[in-house]
């Protein structure tokens, strides 16, 4: 029987996507594309597909975001697109993200070849990492005529889209589209870690502007957890997990801490891998939870014993003792294995380029204090959420700024 | 990206996509139809325009739809008459059209009540810049019997106004056919003897969408009663096609240049329209529903369609399936094609199982136990309504067999 880890939820079909699309109330100022950071134009498509023009859905998905399919499976569309659908008003929002994913399935399944590639225009970016930011901006900056050369520490290129478990993103999606922005020219060098094997200052010889996208690759820990041999961080886990297909050795018990949409993914991943008892213990109250509320709810369907509220006061060996932050009760669980979930966060050691809380502040948006040095994704400022999508969108804003920089054409 | 060039020529004038507002609501004044030439029609019909003397004066409300299940606007019935502004409006609104988009087309649809009116409204057109006229002899609620739909079923009167237009006129000129006759071609003819230079089809069908059951009256009740009025919307577009289909065989009609209407929707009606002969399309029901933006889909989904047909003039499709439509006598009639169904597809609803009992032949059978489907060929006449009901496409149409004594081989059947 094939693992559940690695099996994705089943999508629509050309029936149920009509159906879908047939709920659509086909609006004037259409609140779901307002709300996409990604600029997906999800009106325009829904619309596309209700007037059974599948083919110029996949162009209006595709021109807007290189990672088409993969945010059609991982955004949290209920906090965008599907939060603002007018539809609310009569039943249930239009379900946006599958029929993007019905769309992006459909362009490959007809070997579409929406992108043009504008003449070259005799200068290099060279982007530092290939998370979704680095990726939409190498996409974007080699449609508008750059030659583009990512630089990826990792042997495998997607940065965080390698640790979104596979049953919410199969690898494959994450290949097809690196594949499509390779089409467009870009060349991808793993295994190299730029302030290592090559310096900042090659790369500045070498390029007309560097991107940095380090993204917040690391796992946070609490000190009294550190060097503890039954704590693993989440992100880490994730990575091992997806990394062997789900072929991984769980304990029977495992504790995990915190409650974003890393911890969803641990505590979802865990009870598919079979584990029979996954406790997550969380900070945060469920009122003011920051997991994307489909997750959540994907964790508690398969009985994940959430544990609100409570903060960590003591870690001896497998044994952690909590103490809640609002009302006098205090939990110690003891557990073969203790998964932490409490964040992530970026190194930029030898890129040259300093942070405040995280993120670069130059003044002006995606700038650094080396007017060569761009920077996108997690460590730019944004309005928008640090997930894929709000990634995705930095990544075109930057490839705009870059090209008026550069002087275009 | 798919670019391909949809432009093509209509009685001599280049549209530069063949997607037309029709003469309607839609196309009422200034404002609205350069709002359509902006999102990217290719030409307007602006809405009828009719002589000095003829009052307008319209009900409220005018409108009424047919539903079926949960899909509204399956049909859509209409009592508008034609253009409520002034002549002097609607000639200023055509030359400053006119000049505004100078590579969009103006058609100017024109209805006069005898010979001089036609004549002059033809001559007044013209002379704003107009590049084609339509004649509307086919409106089904006007308020007068010298005007509309019972003109357009009078081959003697049509040739005679389209003789009085093309003496107002040297423009390109088409007649709009009403679709309440039972042989559109007659008249066609009397209006190509006339002057035309094609043919406008199909205007709305004359119909009572619903009934009001406790007030017992037709939709839309205007002051306690209702009217005969036109329908129209995707469920006349079998009768459009038909239509078409008819002149484009008739003897003579081969090469009829036809502007294709009636229920346009999507790109896929669009195509079938070209396919069955018509050179341009117009469009009312799908953009009263849904507004100007429907081109948007049709014209990229063409152009997809003309990619994938390796066709790079839109020419190249026009009337591909009229000979392919042919009397009923002529077909086949050798072989039954039964049913293949797919099990592994099948959810086991038996709906096969309830229209083949009840409106075929008796043939589907239901194993009660295993609840599924399964054909008895001895019974089976091959009709295929099962796979019409089938509400997963699990079942598709299979082998072939030759009626007994026929020399068909099943090899050389095409399905």
């Amino acid at each position: 029987m094939e693992s559940k880890y690695l099996k994705e939820e089943c999508g629509f079909s050309s029936l149920t996507v009509t159906e879908e699309a047939s709920r659509c109330l086909l609006c004037h100022d259409a609140p779901c594309s307002k709300a996409c950071p990604a600029g997906t134009n999800p009106d325009k498509f829904i619309r596309s597909v209700r007037f059974r023009n599948y083919k110029g859905a996949a162009e209006t998905i595709r021109l807007n975001n290189a990672l088409g399919a993969i945010c059609a499976r991982v955004c949290p569309t209920e906090k965008y697109c599907q939060n603002a659908c007018s539809r609310t008003g009569i039943d249930r929002p239009i379900d946006i993200g599958r029929i993007q994913r019905f769309v992006t399935d459909f362009e490959e399944a007809a070997k579409m070849d929406i992108w043009e590639k504008a003449p070259a225009n005799g200068k290099s970016v060279g982007v530092v990492g290939s998370g979704p930011s680095a990726l939409q901006a190498a996409a974007s900056l080699a449609m508008m005529g750059y030659k583009v050369e990512v630089y990826e520490k990792e042997k495998v290129l997607g940065g965080m889209l390698r640790y979104i478990p596979e049953y919410r993103l199969p690898n494959h999606i994450v290949d097809t589209e690196i594949k499509r922005i390779e089409g467009l020219g870009v060349k991808f060098h793993t295994g190299v870690e730029v302030g290592k094997k090559v310096s900042m200052e090659d790369l500045k010889a070498k390029h007309d502007a560097v991107l940095l996208a380090p993204g917040y690759s690391y796992g946070k820990n609490l000190p009294m957890f550190e060097g503890n041999k039954n704590v693993v961080l989440a992100v880490d886990f994730l990575k091992e997990v997806k990394a062997k297909a789900g072929k991984v050795k769980v304990p029977a018990n495992v504790l995990v801490v915190g409650g974003g949409d890393v911890a969803m993914d641990v505590v979802t991943t865990l009870k598919l891998l079979g584990v029979a008892n996954v406790t997550d213990v969380v900070y945060e109250q469920f009122a003011e939870f920051k997991a994307s509320k489909k997750e959540l709810d994907g964790a508690q369907k398969l009985g994940v014993t959430i544990m609100d509220g409570y903060v960590p006061t003591a870690c001896e060996g497998k044994k952690v003792s909590f103490k809640h932050r609002v009302i006098n009760a205090e939990i110690s669980v003891e557990a073969d294995l203790i998964v932490m979930a409490v964040g992530q966060k970026p190194s930029v050691e030898g890129l040259g380029i300093e942070l405040v809380k995280g993120e670069v502040d130059a003044g002006k948006p995606y700038v650094t204090a080396d007017p060569k040095v761009w920077v996108c994704g997690d460590i730019a400022h944004s309005r928008f959420d640090k997930t894929v999508v709000g990634g995705v969108r930095t990544g075109k804003e930057v490839a705009l700024y870059i090209d008026m920089a550069l002087g275009g054409k | 990206m798919v670019k391909k060039d949809l432009s093509i020529t209509f009685l001599g004038v280049k549209f530069p996509n063949p997607f037309c507002l029709s003469s309607s609501p839609v196309g009422n004044c200034y404002d609205m139809c350069k709002k359509a030439y902006e999102v990217g029609w290719g030409g307007v019909v602006f809405k009828t325009i009719g002589p000095k003397s003829y009052f307008i004066d319209e009900v409220s409300p005018r409108f009424d739809k047919l539903n079926k299940e949960n899909t509204p606007f399956v049909g859509f019935k209409n009592m508008e008459q034609i253009a409520e502004h002034s002549l002097e409006e609607n000639l200023r609104d055509l030359r400053r059209l006119k000049e505004e988009f100078p590579n969009q087309v103006l058609i100017a649809s024109i209805m006069g009540n005898d010979e001089q009116t036609w004549e002059d409204l033809a001559r007044m057109v013209t002379e704003c810049g107009a590049d084609m006229i339509e004649m509307n002899l086919s409106c089904p609620q006007m308020t007068s019997h010298a005007m509309g739909s019972d003109v357009g079923s009078n081959p003697e009167l049509c040739k005679k106004y389209c003789q009085a237009v093309k003496r107002g006129s040297k423009l390109p000129m088409m007649a709009k056919m009403t679709p309440n006759i039972t042989d559109m071609v007659p008249v066609a003819k009397a209006c190509l003897e006339g002057g035309a230079d094609g043919i406008a089809a199909i205007n709305t069908i004359k119909s009572i969408c619903n009934i009001d059951l406790d007030k017992k009256v037709g939709l839309p009740i205007v002051d306690g009663k209702s009217a005969i009025s036109g329908y129209s919307g995707k469920a006349v577009k079998p009768v459009a096609l038909r239509f078409i289909q008819q002149m484009r065989q008739a003897d003579g009609l081969h090469d009829l240049e036809i502007s294709g209407i009636g229920g346009i929707e999507t790109w896929e009606d669009a195509a079938e329209f070209i396919l069955v002969g018509a050179k341009t399309l117009q469009v009312t029901t799908a953009i009263m529903q849904y507004g100007y933006r429907v081109v948007e889909d049709m014209k990229n989904g063409l152009q997809h369609y003309m990619e994938e047909q390796g066709v790079d003039h839109l020419e190249d499709l026009v009337g591909l399936a009229n000979k392919n439509i042919i009397p009923a006598e002529n077909l086949n009639r050798d072989y039954i094609c039964r049913p293949n169904i797919d099990l592994d597809k099948c959810i086991k609803c038996g709906r096969c199982y309830i229209s083949c009992y009840d409106g075929g032949h008796q043939a589907i059978e239901w194993d009660e136990e295993k609840r599924e489907p399964h054909c008895n060929t001895d019974k089976c006449v091959g009709c295929l309504l099962c796979g019409h009901v089938c509400p997963v496409h699990a079942i598709t149409p299979g082998k072939i067999t030759i009626k007994p004594g026929r020399k068909c081989k099943a090899e050389d059947i095409k399905l």
